[in-house]
């Protein structure tokens, strides 16, 4: 059975102002992902890789062409919709900047869920069931300042889990670890993308990543360069 | 939500120390400011009422005309008359008359000869008039350093520095030599009968204070009086309705061309006092509008300097899924807290202090000597607590602090989200 497309782009082109004059930062996308998609686009710096990704959260919006995630249509949706969007459906993992800081891991994974008004007992729970999916449930009281790279890369994913959304967006989440804490939290991502069938967007130009991706999207100067399916080879442990 | 921000504030001490210490120090000098500045404007009028102006005063026009030469000859007579009539017109009022005048105090020793001499000050009030008023009002039995108040004709009380100064103790006799009303000189006995410090420079640097029926004798001024004064209900001056009593009053004897007719001065209208009662009742106003200015000014270069944290505070939220204006208004709800909690510490330092300056008060009557000015300062400067001192450093910490946030975060607010993320990738 084919299963259900979420993520519908047709003729996605992105101009920014540049002085006078206009730059493409993306030109005539389309492409489309499944529930449940372990996916990343690659590509140099500069390539329109977060431009895309930034389209596909509605953190930002088209230019022109039609860009459709969870039957809503993101040139469409008021500023507070696509808000509410993010809110509701969508995870996000970014490169840095990612944390609240003075706040615990527990309060930066909370406040997600503060976010959609959820009771203190719901919060509790939810956020407790996220820490040890990623590994953290004996440091729910650290500061996110005291933490490790690696650590604060889990609280990230936590705290983009925790609402259970459909679609993860991971804008380069290894760019600043080490190879063991980037497969490790690749691995953890793996894992929550299987037991819970949330997609996962990813960009990167890191091998690391390429390497657990289930479909390598390639991007070039704001073009699609190609899109394949890989094929795991089976390797018994 | 609330709890989540203020968690945030008390453990970044690095966003709410610097902004709760500009809004204390706002709210601690605009509540010291005030109530020392209420006090101190307060005491001023007040004493002023009570040893000069009254509320209003009664003077022969001619009199008004040269008041500050004490012009006895001016005077008014008749003032049995006038009092009446101003007491059925206005029974609430207290009506009083009093007699200032100048001349040398003359010390005799036991053989007759002169001990000392000295320029004086007279003042004549209703001593004896059974009511007690006038020695309530200036507070004279807990002025009086060694004695008592005159009781009898021919007592007096004389200013302490000068008793000292004089070397005179109680029972010594004193001459007390001046010009009548008519010009012609003027020669009483006055046996002390107490020394006196009011605490107010002018009336303390060489006073005899006599009754006014003897100052009427002496004076040779029968019914006659250089001032009335009028006192309103509990001596608490009501701007208004001493204008009105002023001007109802004048305009009875509008038509009048005498230059000895009777006119009434309401107490503002004298010795410059109307800017002070027009200042005393801004002040605060004043002050809370300058400091509101003054410190969104600095609050918000303060947020400036904050900026980038709250880039990355935006930045995250947005992703998270808050709208801007949610985000925004909860940076403002950070503010308000901040700005109360700048308040309440300022407040509670500021009130401290005005009551300092309340009990202790600054003690400026080595200035004062120098000082010849017609109005009435009290030698101690004080504060003084009034019910709005709690509250009124709120205005301006919280308006200053919630400005002064707003106008910092406007730049963040007004970024487009895309253009918001690309400056947040370092
Ligand atoms: N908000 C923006 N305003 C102007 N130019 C932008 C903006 N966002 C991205 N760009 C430009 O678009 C191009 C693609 O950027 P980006 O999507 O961030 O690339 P990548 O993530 O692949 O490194 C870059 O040249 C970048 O300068
Ligand atoms: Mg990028």
């Amino acid at each position: 059975m084919k299963s259900e497309v979420i993520i519908t782009i047709e003729n996605l082109t992105k101009r920014f102002p540049e002085g006078d004059s206009e730059f493409t930062a993306l030109s005539k996308i389309n492409l489309e992902f499944s529930r449940g998609e372990f996916a990343g686009v690659v590509g140099p710096s500069g390539s329109g890789k977060t431009t895309l990704l930034n389209i596909i959260g509605s953190l930002d919006k088209p230019t022109e062409g039609r860009v459709s995630v969870l039957s809503n249509d993101i040139s469409k949706l008021s500023h507070k919709e696509s808000a509410m969007l993010r809110n509701m459906h969508i995870g996000f993992i970014f490169q840095v900047y990612n944390l609240l800081p003075v706040y615990t891991v527990f309060e930066n994974v909370e406040f997600a869920l503060m976010l959609q008004k959820k009771s203190k007992s719901e919060r509790t729970k939810s956020v407790m069931e996220a820490l040890e999916w990623v590994g953290l449930q004996d440091i729910p009281n650290k500061k996110v300042t005291k933490l490790s790279g690696g650590e604060g890369q889990r609280v990230a994913i936590a705290r983009a889990m925790v609402k259970k959304p459909e679609l993860v967006i991971a804008d380069e989440p290894t760019a600043n670890l080490d190879a063991v804490n980037a497969h490790s939290i690749l691995e953890t991502m793996k894992n929550l993308n299987k037991e819970f069938n949330t997609t996962f967007l990813f960009s990167t130009h890191d091998e690391k990543v390429m390497s657990y991706l289930d479909r390598i999207i390639h991007l070039r100067d704001g073009k699609l360069e190609s899109d394949e399916i890989i094929h795991h080879k089976i390797t018994a442990k | 939500m609330i709890q989540f921000l203020l968690k945030g504030i008390l453990r970044d001490k690095s966003r709410s120390i610097l902004p709760i210490i500009i809004v204390s120090a706002g709210v601690f000098l605009t509540v010291l400011l005030s109530g020392y500045m209420k006090g101190v404007f307060g005491d001023v009028i007040d004493q002023s009422a009570r040893f000069d102006t009254g509320h209003v005063k009664v003077m022969s026009r001619a009199y008004a005309e040269n008041i500050d030469q004490l012009p006895n000859d001016l005077a008014l007579l008749g003032v049995t008359e006038i009092v009446g009539s101003l007491k059925n017109q206005y029974p609430e009022m207290d009506w009083v008359k009093r007699i200032k005048f100048g001349g040398l105090i003359d010390v005799i020793d036991k053989e007759g000869n002169s001990k000392g001499q000295g320029p004086v000050a007279g003042l004549s009030f209703e001593l004896f008039s059974g009511t007690g008023k006038e020695i309530k009002r200036m507070n004279i039995e807990k002025s009086i350093v060694i004695g008592r108040v005159p009781l009898k004709p021919n007592e007096a009380l004389i200013s302490n520095e000068f008793a000292q100064k004089l070397n005179l103790s109680i029972g010594d006799e004193v001459t007390y030599i001046g010009s009548t009303m008519n010009g012609s000189m003027a020669f009483s006995v006055f046996k002390i009968c107490g020394t006196i410090t009011f605490g107010v420079a002018q009336m303390d640097r060489g006073s005899i204070i006599i009754d006014v029926s003897d100052a009427q004798k002496i004076l040779d001024m029968e019914d006659g009086a250089g001032e009335i004064l009028g006192f309103q209900r509990n001596d608490i001056y009501q701007v208004e309705e001493a204008e009105l009593i002023s001007d109802k009053f004048n305009a009875s004897y509008a038509s009048d061309p005498d230059e000895f007719a009777p006119m009434m001065v309401s107490l503002q209208k004298q010795n410059d006092l109307e800017f002070m009662i027009n200042y005393s009742n801004s002040i605060s106003a004043i002050l809370i509008g300058f400091f509101i200015f003054a410190m969104s000014l600095v609050l918000w270069n303060t947020g400036l300097l904050s900026g980038l944290r709250r880039y990355k505070e935006f930045g995250i939220r947005l992703a998270l899924g808050e709208a801007k204006g949610q985000i925004y208004r909860t940076f403002t709800y950070e503010a308000i807290i901040v700005g109360i909690i700048g308040s309440v510490i300022g407040t509670v330092l500021g009130v401290s202090a005005v009551y300092y300056l309340q009990v202790v008060g600054i003690d400026i009557s080595g200035m004062l000597d120098q000082l010849s000015s017609s109005m009435m300062m009290p030698s101690v400067l004080r504060g003084k607590i009034t019910p709005n001192l709690f509250y009124i450093g709120f205005v301006p910490g919280l308006l200053a602090m919630v400005l002064g946030n707003m106008l910092s975060g406007l730049g963040i607010y007004k970024r487009q989200t895309a253009t918001l993320m690309k400056e947040l990738e370092v």
